[in-house]
């Protein structure tokens, strides 16, 4: 795949970084803020998860950082660039299926970026046929995505925001909606994928197993509103990982902890607010 | 065997329409009044109008009405209707008018349609146009609401300026329901042109039911109401052989079809 947005990766040694300084996100003025005083760094290439209990604003850190929304305070920097808005540098996965477009085949699903970015036909091909082979998808490029199966889906997704060679994958409970088998295989194709192509990958789930098995660096975030990050996990262990591995049981024992604690504080936060 | 020839769509189908028929030929035979003539006469009716030109030329005359009128009304509608589901304000503007106008159905515009622009084919075309930009309008406009957000937000991750956010996923994304809304609006043109042509016409199948009435030419009149169903069947399959043939993978790609 010939490069767009890798060159400036090559270029600068902020290619890939995400810097969060001091966030806050509202909806609207005057209303309770999803996210107060988030400041973190994820480096390029790292794989950085994001694990927290429901509406705790994991999908608001998602959007920010794709530009889809805009902070209300604070500044979040992508590759040395202030975020003003969604561009080809962060590609975005969804937990739904439905971004793809229904209308175009797999190879044009996955062609899509090089034709608004203006790459000529014969190359998007190529290209686009390489992207699917990545992600394992040679000889279904004729398919149409109501064709397709859930896995099938996401990775087609993933081929999509593999072909233009951005710096940040931005993956939002990409695989929460397929069965734990299929889960698994793409879990661990992920995992081999992102060694062979280095990505900076901001991966959301509420799923403490999967966060394990991806992650290098693991964000437990605190339950909302106000959320901001409770603590910072470093996953040294070595990859492939195992979930059946003694090490692999104790950090999940211990990310539980964490999380439960959060969510029976936002409980006692909800009963005092009743009370 | 015998059962899978009971249930298939066709035989089903079939028997409907002769059972259909045959209820008509006794009713008629059982009334035997010359106001309720039998198919046989119905069709013996439609051969001699055939015959004699009178069936071709009235059905040409409601043809181009409606070719015109349908054409006409969808080169508002579906421009209009795109506008409106994507520009909030445009919404705002119209939507009183959509709302109230769409109450006020195109027989009630006849009289004032004739008044103001004559028993010529304008009031009547005007009739038709009205009728298909509502419909067309409605479903255009729901069309673009039900376009899937991360669609729209994946697309402005490539970089998507708005012109290609329109061509490439908006309208490709309507676009199923554009046809359908198409598809309805053509199948009322036929009601629609009928009761155009009750009121100072002198062709087309409107008129030639009234004419007939106003003849006691029973055979005739129903003949003319028999061809107005076929010609409408057959637009209607027309339509959608070359849509689904044109546009198929827009329309498999609708709600339903995902």
């Amino acid at each position: 795949m010939a490069d767009d947005a890798s060159a400036a990766k090559a270029g600068s040694g902020d290619a890939g970084r995400i810097v969060f300084d001091a966030v806050e996100f509202r909806f609207h003025e005057g209303a309770v803020p999803i996210i107060r005083d988030l400041s973190f760094e994820v480096d390029g290439g790292e794989f950085f998860v994001l694990l927290g209990p429901s509406g705790c604003g994991k999908s608001t850190v998602l959007n920010l950082i794709a530009g889809f929304e805009t902070p209300t305070q604070g500044t979040i920097r992508a590759s040395g660039h202030p975020v003003e808005h969604a561009g080809p540098d962060r590609m975005v996965i969804f937990q739904e299926s439905d971004s793809l477009y229904a209308w175009l085949s797999v190879l044009d699903n996955v062609a899509f970026p090089l034709r608004v970015v203006g790459v000529p036909s014969g190359e998007r091909r190529a290209r686009a046929l390489a992207a699917l082979k990545l992600v394992g998808l040679q000889g279904h490029e004729g398919k149409y995505p109501g064709e397709l199966s859930g896995g099938m889906k996401q990775r087609t997704q993933l081929a999509r925001a593999l072909v233009l060679d951005s710096p940040i994958l931005l993956m939002d409970e990409p695989f929460a909606a397929l069965d734990a088998q299929t889960r698994a295989i793409l879990q661990d194709e992920l995992v081999a994928l992102t060694m062979r192509v280095r990505r900076t990958v901001v991966f959301i789930t509420h799923d403490i197993g999967e966060a394990i098995l991806l992650g290098d660096r693991v964000a437990v975030m605190r339950a909302g509103p106000a959320s901001s990050i409770k603590e910072m996990l470093a996953i040294t262990l070595p990859r492939p990982r195992k979930r059946s591995s003694v090490e692999f049981g104790e950090l999940y024992e211990r990310i539980n902890q964490s999380i439960s604690e959060e969510v029976r504080r936002s409980l006692r936060q909800e009963d005092g607010l009743i009370a | 065997m015998r059962a899978a020839l009971l249930t298939s769509s066709a035989s089903i189908t079939t028997l409907a329409v002769a059972l259909g028929v045959a209820a008509w030929w006794i009713a008629s035979a059982w009334i035997a009044l010359p106001l309720f003539p039998s198919p046989a006469q119905i069709v013996e009716a439609g051969i001699a109008l055939l015959r004699n030109g009178v069936l071709v030329k009235d059905v040409a005359v409601s043809l181009r009405r409606i070719a015109i009128g349908f054409s006409i009304g969808c080169a508002i509608g579906i421009p209009l209707g795109l506008a409106m589901g994507l520009f909030r304000p445009v919404r705002y503007f119209f939507e009183p008018y959509v709302q109230f106008f769409r109450f006020v159905p195109p027989i009630a515009w006849l009289i004032p349609a004739i008044m103001w622009f004559g028993i010529g084919e304008t009031s009547k075309i005007l009739i038709i146009v009205y009728m298909t930009v509502f419909l067309v309008l409605l479903n255009t406009m729901a069309g673009v609401a039900s376009v899937r957000h991360n669609q729209i937000r994946a697309a402005l991750c490539f970089g998507a300026n708005r012109a290609q956010l329109f061509s490439w996923v908006i309208l490709p994304g309507t676009m199923s329901y554009i046809v359908a809304g198409a598809r309805i609006a053509m199948g009322n043109s036929f009601a629609a042109v009928v009761g155009a042509e009750l009121i100072a016409a002198e062709a087309g199948l409107g008129y030639l039911i009234v004419d007939s009435g106003t003849w006691m030419a029973m055979g005739d009149m129903f003949a003319a109401m028999l061809t107005l169903g076929l010609l409408g069947i057959g637009a209607d399959r027309l339509f959608v052989a070359i849509t689904s043939r044109a546009l198929a993978p827009y329309l498999e790609a609708s709600p339903r079809g995902r």
